[in-house]
């Protein structure tokens, strides 16, 4: 039986009401016709993730997006995000942001290739017309100008 | 939204319950606590198998809002007790 989420986070967001669950007004599905070893690939994380030289994130609604570069030299991961069960993966953000075992994989020609940026924006925004308005679109443009084939997203 | 602009998408989730309701496209579940989706700190092997695992159900999704089961376990002999451990984490969530 997996852990159930949704009844603590009942509890949690008291005195406010539960987060509404929202999925997209306009479901779509898209078929996979490229195999993954043929495949330019991206991160999308929901940890508020961005390098130190970045601007912050400021919890808990801000609903902007970084750029994060997929070249591991570029620098140390930093998680805004204010969840409390940020203490382990404050540790090794590779563990919700697997760039490092993406681009292994890349180089062993299970992926294609990997995107030049991984996404990552704050999960957890009660603003769900902004979401699907304004903060979806523009990472779906910007992953269409990458060239992007599959996108992996990794809610946290 | 990003399916919809023509790019597939495959979420890689530890909430059974959430992607149950909010029905992604695509969701491989990982049945790990949240936040630490792909293994425990610096275990590299273990984070490359996990994504590998996504990966490879892949082709396997025939229909929107499916949920893939990868198979993997927190504890090496199966036990919950990360659980409790969890439920006291996230009780700061607040």
């Amino acid at each position: 039986m997996p852990f159930e989420y949704l009844p603590i986070m009942a509890q949690n967001s008291a005195p406010k009401p539960p987060r509404v669950l929202a999925s997209p007004s306009k479901p779509a599905w898209c078929e996979i016709t490229n195999p993954v070893s043929a495949s330019r690939v991206a991160l999308l994380s929901s940890a508020a993730l961005r390098l130190a030289n970045q601007k912050p994130f400021i919890p808990r609604e801000d609903s902007s997006y970084r750029r994060v570069p997929s070249d591991l030299a570029a620098g140390e991961i930093i998680i805004d995000h204010h969840s409390g069960i940020g203490r382990v993966p404050k540790q090794d953000p590779e563990i919700v942001f697997p760039r490092t075992a993406l681009a292994e994989l890349a180089k062993s020609g299970i992926v294609g290739s990997v995107a030049p940026f991984h996404f990552s924006f704050m999960g957890g925004l009660r603003e769900h017309e902004k979401i699907e308005n304004e903060l979806a679109p523009a990472i779906a443009r910007d992953l269409k100008e990458a060239q992007v084939d599959l996108a992996l997203l990794v809610p946290y | 939204m990003i399916e919809a602009s023509g790019i597939p998408t495959l979420v890689i989730g530890t909430a059974h319950d959430i992607m149950s309701k909010v029905t992604p496209p695509r969701a491989a579940f990982v049945d790990h606590p949240v936040g630490r989706t792909f293994g425990p700190p610096n275990d590299r092997p273990r984070n490359q198998a996990v994504l590998a695992k996504a990966l490879a159900e892949l082709p396997k999704f025939s229909r929107a809002g499916e949920i893939r089961d990868l198979g993997c376990n927190w504890s090496p002999d199966g036990s919950r007790d990360w659980e409790d451990e969890l439920r006291a984490e996230m009780s700061h969530d607040r």
